[in-house]
């Protein structure tokens, strides 16, 4: 028997399945559709994102770079070895993955800003030599994909729109999965705090290393995709640490702890960011406004925003209980303050 | 055939927090360690479980070597403990807090679900022998601090250790939960749970222990029942500073 939260939530998901689905047919123009390609592809990364960020805690900023190693490689299997399109992503998904295994077991040893910095450490690195190795990536010249059909520019658009949403269906359906298995209870235990958990016998070491492995996998397939959709790579655009910071600020804005918070968060500033585009074109101002974003966010929404509307809701719905809780919460931190005191 | 470390040694830049240390605890009994502030027993814990690696020395649980190992498998090995500033899942119900005290093993195992009935039960179980079933949807950090010290005792029993190691349990806590805890060890025990306490209460260690080991910078100066620490020179000369 389905409790009526539970009814509203399911109506929820099923209105947001409706609306991603019907999109493509009343976007009034291909450029409005190809916006709508480009916001489900950011809403796969984040949530591919949100594997490592929200179950562990661990912020990376490196994920435009794995990214940038499944668009390449892609490319690469595609214009080079003559490999069929979509062999070609699943190889670049599984090689991605692969590759996942060490840089995670170098990157996974520190954290907290640590680990930021060698997140960010490998977007530099890759970004090196992915220019340099212009033999085979086009180096900054940048790599042609041929596409995989031959069909009209609104026509390829639409069809790599469902792709995409496909992608995200996925990814958010293992998200979900991990989210409720006793894997997920341990990753999440890991985040709150790693050495307890160590403590209670979970090996947080290769906890970490596996949702890593596959938040990598489901990144790579986004970034492949990405390059059969738009059949030019630049590692300038690939390996940039502008990527990451975006898929960190969708996902902190949306929620890290909810489904859907990375999706909700990669709407609202994907949008943002095409706005930023028509209105002032490529300057650094949207880096300013992303950063102002990130910063507000923090501060007064570290939970984002899919939370904050829950807890509003419950303080219109039952102001009275907010209350009895609000004043309980002064009392503990009284009474531990007492405490505090009393073991010295 | 039980907790046993040898020459146990560790060193924080100049300061040297374990100095040697063997020592033997007594399988199936109340174990308490006590030494003046400083002296080493949550460095002690702390190179036992695994937490910090050791400079020198050994550790060996039930003829294994575990020296070295990650604080995971030495609590796969049967080893569970709090910490002296009681470490709970702040942003975790009470019963999340529980029910992750024990780790899956293989994919199959880990992907079923979280709530599952029977650890749900034995969860529970748990909270309310430990008399804190009601704030089992509480989040952790909404708990008093006793109450955090009950849930995370809650959570290491959980994984039903062999041997517990409690460092300082009655740390800022009132009296009637003092003797409470002191109560529960001792029927803890009494159904085959070794216990290592770390505490400054003394009316609380004399009363539960059955056998007691006395640190003094970084190493064990005497062992013994309590009635014979009770008047132990160098116990009071450590204590007293004479
Ligand atoms: N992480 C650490 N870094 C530096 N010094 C430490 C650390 N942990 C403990 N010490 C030092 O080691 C000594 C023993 O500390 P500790 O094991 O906490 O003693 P006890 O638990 O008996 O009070 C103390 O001098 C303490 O300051
Ligand atoms: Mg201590």
């Amino acid at each position: 028997m389905p409790s009526g939260s539970k009814v509203l939530k399911l109506a929820a998901v099923a209105l947001l399945a409706v609306a991603v689905l019907a999109f493509p047919s009343i976007a009034p123009n291909p450029y409005i559709l190809s916006a709508g390609v480009l916001v489900v592809y950011y809403a796969v990364l984040a949530t591919s994102w949100n594997f490592v960020g929200g179950f562990t805690g661990y912020i990376s900023l490196g994920h435009g770079a794995l990214a940038g190693l499944g668009a390449y490689s892609t490319g690469i299997l595609v214009a080079k070895a003559g490999l069929p399109p979509f062999l070609a992503l699943a190889a670049a998904g599984a090689f991605v993955g692969l590759l996942a295994v060490p840089i995670g077991l170098a990157a996974l040893r520190v954290r907290g800003a640590s680990f930021v910095i060698v997140s960010i450490s490998l977007v530099l690195i890759l970004l090196l030599v992915f220019q340099s190795w212009s033999s085979v990536t086009g180096g900054s010249r940048g790599l042609v994909v041929p596409r995989p059909f031959q069909l009209t520019r609104p026509e390829h658009h639409r069809i790599f729109y469902f792709l995409f949403a496909g992608l995200l269906a996925l990814a958010v359906l293992a998200w979900w999965l991990i989210d409720r298995s006793r894997f997920g209870l341990g990753l999440k235990s890991i985040r709150e705090d790693e050495d307890k958990a160590e403590a209670l016998g979970t090996a947080t070491y290769a906890y970490k290393l596996i949702v890593f492995v596959v938040s990598a996998v489901f990144t790579a397939l986004a970034g492949g995709l990405y390059a059969l959709w738009f059949g030019d790579l630049d590692p300038v655009f690939q390996f940039s640490i502008l990527t990451g910071s975006y898929l960190v600020l969708m996902a902190l804005l949306g929620g890290v702890r909810q489904l859907f918070g990375p999706v909700v968060g990669a709407l609202i500033v994907g949008i943002a960011l095409e706005f930023f585009k028509v209105e002032y074109g490529d300057t650094p101002l949207h880096l300013v406004a992303t950063g102002l974003l990130l910063a507000l966010v923090v501060l007064f929404m570290p939970d984002g925003v899919l939370p904050a509307i829950a807890d509003l809701i419950k303080r219109f719905g039952r102001s009275d209980r907010t209350s009895i809780r609000e004043v309980s919460a002064a009392e503990l931190r009284e009474q531990r303050l007492q405490n505090a005191g009393g073991t010295k | 055939m039980t907790l046993e470390t040898t020459g146990l040694s560790k060193a924080f830049g100049g300061v040297t927090a374990l100095d040697g240390a063997s020592v033997s605890f007594h399988q199936g009994e109340v174990n308490a360690l006590i030494g003046p502030n400083g002296s080493g027993k949550t460095t002690y814990f702390n190179c036992v479980t695994g937490m910090i690696k050791p400079d020198g020395g050994t550790v060996s649980y039930q003829g294994r070597d575990l020296t070295g190992k990650a604080p995971h498998r030495i609590a796969r090995a049967g080893i569970g403990r709090t910490f002296q500033l009681c470490r709970t899942f702040p942003r975790m119900t009470a019963l999340e807090n529980v029910l992750s005290a024990v780790p899956p093993t293989g994919l199959i195992g880990g992907l079923r679900s979280a709530r599952g009935r029977a650890e749900i039960e034995r969860a529970m179980g748990w909270l309310t022998r430990l008399g804190i079933e009601h704030l089992a949807g509480s989040e952790a950090r909404d708990l008093s601090w006793g109450q955090q010290k009950l849930l995370e005792l809650a959570g290491v029993l959980m994984a039903e250790p062999e041997t517990v190691l409690l460092d300082e349990p009655a740390g800022g806590v009132n009296p009637a939960l003092l003797d409470r805890i002191g109560v529960l060890i001792r029927e803890l025990n009494a159904e085959g749970r070794t216990f290592v306490i770390v505490e400054h209460n003394m009316d609380l260690v004399m009363s539960i222990s059955d056998h007691i080991v006395v640190f003094d910078r970084g190493r064990p100066i005497a062992e013994g029942p309590p009635s014979q620490i009770r008047t132990d020179e160098r116990v009071l000369g450590a204590y007293l500073g004479v």
